[in-house]
């Protein structure tokens, strides 16, 4: 086993908030070393593009690691699971597949406890995050209309909008007619060059990586700067556990390269950016006489609280051609209206509604989707497939309220390529998530049928859609009911901290990508405010 | 070298066809090529499911086609997935198919700086009824 020089931070996971964290660290100065375990990507290895997309979107650039086979990839045993979870391990780490939908939580989110009465209140304010918001969108080159009244003014964006084409305009005329609110897409792909990313050319692929290098996949956003600054990214790199000395406090890693080896990487202050899930592994991997639960564990929380914030959708069918495998995809419009609290409806919080594109034929083929073979195939394949450019859909993203039974767990039986325990999900949609869902497509039908839909369809729970990855290492003021601090700092181990979405205290009803980056800049920074005041291993 | 025989690619062929038949405007699927030039294309961007795809045609060779089809479905689920997905995924990769269907697939369109946006006036209700979101 190879001992590696000491770096003052090392950072676990090369995604978004791994990104940001090294970006604004060897900016500032610091030596910085980054372990990733699986590799770059670029643009000419997706082909969204291309006749075969939908093909290759099956496999190699599914959003199941289970599905896409490749070493970077753990297992995950969804048995327990009402959903399937999405994820990408790589440089980039989910923004890689992420459907670039970008939005803030709104004020309430972080007050659900006091408002609402359920889960708990967040220790930072919507005020709070708003610079890192701003910070964040402008690095992410994120698109979309000023002035939205779901949110506080100002509400800006660097990019414009783009176009909301003719399936938008068609929903947009919908909600006009019942009078609820509708705004133009705001998503983190740039409508105009920016900075290391290209225009967005509107293929619409989003979700299965971007050929155009247009998308704000972390890799290009952040991590170019990060390395022309100093930091050092070591891709093939598998953690497998944290290393901590007799005081309590975090020394590095040990990981595994792509041949095999072992190494050490010393460093003096570890943070775990590996998401919502792979933080929680690597915490309940990490154990030790001192930490004989899992690092930073003395709660109990490290992995409960799981959100995944499966999606629903709802599906309109229109008359003629409404081109909807056209980007941004990303998404065209989106609705607030029934976004926050009306205790009328049975079920507290809310939900976002996202007009995104339709896909291709695979996409929309009922055969391959299990339906029976007088249904799927044959004739009856063929009239349906006249459906193709003529179906909107919503993707209804709601409210997924922490529940310490929905966790992630150690699975010794399925291990990765390297013998590491996978990881076992146990995850059920709770009443109030059923009922809000159920709410919601009634809702999203009756928008449908008024903007000239001929017909409906609700999906409750969209496959793999698990992808919002949150929860399983809160933060909070009190060390009793928090992993961490308000500034991603583990209450148990002082120099550990974590800047991913295991933050989350709640889900929100939006998706998570501009929160987690906000988090992360707001963390990072207050550590080199604060470099000083760490406490190191000697 | 192929990785189909000439009677591999005729038993696919005939349950590619009871999957995609002609019908409604449409041609099946061995007349654009299904079981032949996108076959192989399928296979060397797929070659994860060759395995199941020889599999299935062993299964077939010795059966009626729509008898093996229901036999498949029932008793190897890889084995239906990966016919049913390297028919479907040829079929649509087809030119003519796409033609047919007036599917340009995905496509660039670049916005340009100075174009208008296409939402304007449709916000104006929105606006006009002021914000929503829940004061704390």
């Amino acid at each position: 086993m190879s001992v590696s020089s000491d770096h003052d931070v090392l950072i676990v996971g090369a995604g978004p908030s791994g990104g940001i964290a090294a970006k604004h660290l060897a900016e500032a100065g610091f030596s910085v070393v980054c372990l990733e375990q699986g590799e770059w990507t670029s643009p000419d290895q997706f082909h969204g593009d291309k006749p075969e997309g939908e093909l290759m979107d099956r496999q190699r650039w599914h959003w199941s690691p289970n599905h896409r086979l490749i070493e970077a990839d753990y297992p995950l045993d969804e048995s327990g699971s009402d959903v399937g979870v999405a994820m990408y391990n790589g440089v980039g780490g989910s923004t890689v597949l992420w459907g670039a939908n970008w939005h803030r939580l709104a004020p309430s989110d972080f007050r659900v406890r006091s408002l609402d009465g359920v889960a708990e209140d967040w220790p930072l304010s919507y005020e709070d995050l708003l610079p890192f918001y701003e910070e964040t969108e402008a690095a992410m080159g994120v698109s979309g209309h000023d002035g939205d009244p779901a949110y506080p003014a100002p509400m800006r964006y660097p990019n414009p909008a783009f176009p909301i084409g003719i399936a938008g305009q068609h929903l947009a005329r919908g909600m006009n007619k019942l009078g609820w609110h509708w705004w133009p897409g705001s998503n983190g792909m740039p409508s105009r060059p920016h900075r290391h990313l290209a225009s967005c050319v509107r293929l619409g692929v989003c979700s299965k990586g971007c050929p155009e290098g247009a998308k704000a996949e972390a890799g290009r956003v952040f991590w170019s700067d990060a390395m022309a600054a100093g930091a050092r990214l070591v891709t093939g790199a598998r953690v497998r556990e944290i290393l901590i000395d007799g005081n309590g406090l975090a020394t590095g890693a040990v990981y595994i390269d792509r041949s095999g080896v072992e190494h050490v990487q010393k460093a003096k202050v570890v943070i775990l950016c590996a998401n919502g899930i792979g933080t929680a592994r690597l915490l309940l991997l990490s154990r030790s006489g001192r930490f004989a639960n899992g690092l930073a564990n003395s709660t109990g929380l490290v992995g409960r609280n799981l959100m995944l914030h499966p999606v629903s959708a709802v599906v309109g069918t229109f008359p003629d051609s409404i081109e909807s495998w056209v980007g941004p995809g990303g998404m065209s419009i989106y609705s607030m209206q029934f976004y926050e609290t009306d205790a009328s409806r049975g079920f507290v919080r809310g939900a976002k509604w996202a007009l995104m594109p339709s896909g291709g034929p695979l996409s929309i083929h009922s055969g391959l989707a299990g339906a029976p073979l007088e249904r799927g195939w044959g004739a009856a394949m063929h009239r349906k497939m006249r459906r193709l450019g003529r179906n909107a859909v919503w993707s209804i993203v709601g409210e997924d309220l922490p529940n310490p039974e929905n966790r992630v767990l150690l699975d010794t039986e399925m291990t990765d390529s390297d013998g590491v325990p996978g990881v076992k999900i146990q995850y059920r949609i709770g009443e109030n998530e059923k009922r809000l869902k159920a709410w919601h497509m009634d809702r999203a039908a009756e928008s449908m049928l008024a903007a000239g839909a001929l017909e409906t369809l609700k999906v409750a729970v969209t496959p793999h859609s698990g992808g919002h990855l949150l929860g399983t290492a809160r933060m909070g003021d009190d060390p009793a009911r928090a992993v961490t601090d308000a500034y991603g700092r583990t209450h148990d181990v002082p120099n550990l901290h974590i800047y991913d979405g295991s933050l989350f205290v709640t889900s929100g009803g939006v998706n998570p990508t501009a929160t987690i980056c906000a988090l992360a800049a707001r963390c990072v920074q207050h550590l080199i405010a604060n470099r000083r005041n760490e406490k190191v291993a000697a | 070298m192929s990785r189909f025989t000439a009677e591999q690619r005729q038993v696919f062929g005939a349950l590619a066809d009871i999957l995609i038949p002609e019908a409604e405007g449409m041609p099946s699927a061995t007349s654009v090529g299904v079981a032949d030039d996108l076959l192989d294309r399928v296979a060397n961007l797929r070659s994860d499911i060759v395995g199941d795809l020889l599999r299935v045609c062993r299964v077939a060779a010795t059966q009626d086609p729509q008898a093996a089809i229901g036999k498949i479905r029932a008793e190897d689920e890889e084995g239906f997935a990966a016919l049913a997905l390297a028919v479907a995924g040829g079929y649509y990769m087809s030119d003519p198919v796409r033609r047919l269907l007036g599917y340009t697939g995905p496509e660039r369109r670049p916005v340009a700086t100075d174009a208008p946006d296409d939402f304007g006036a449709l916000l104006d209700p929105v606006i006009r009824r002021g914000h929503i979101y829940r004061s704390v």
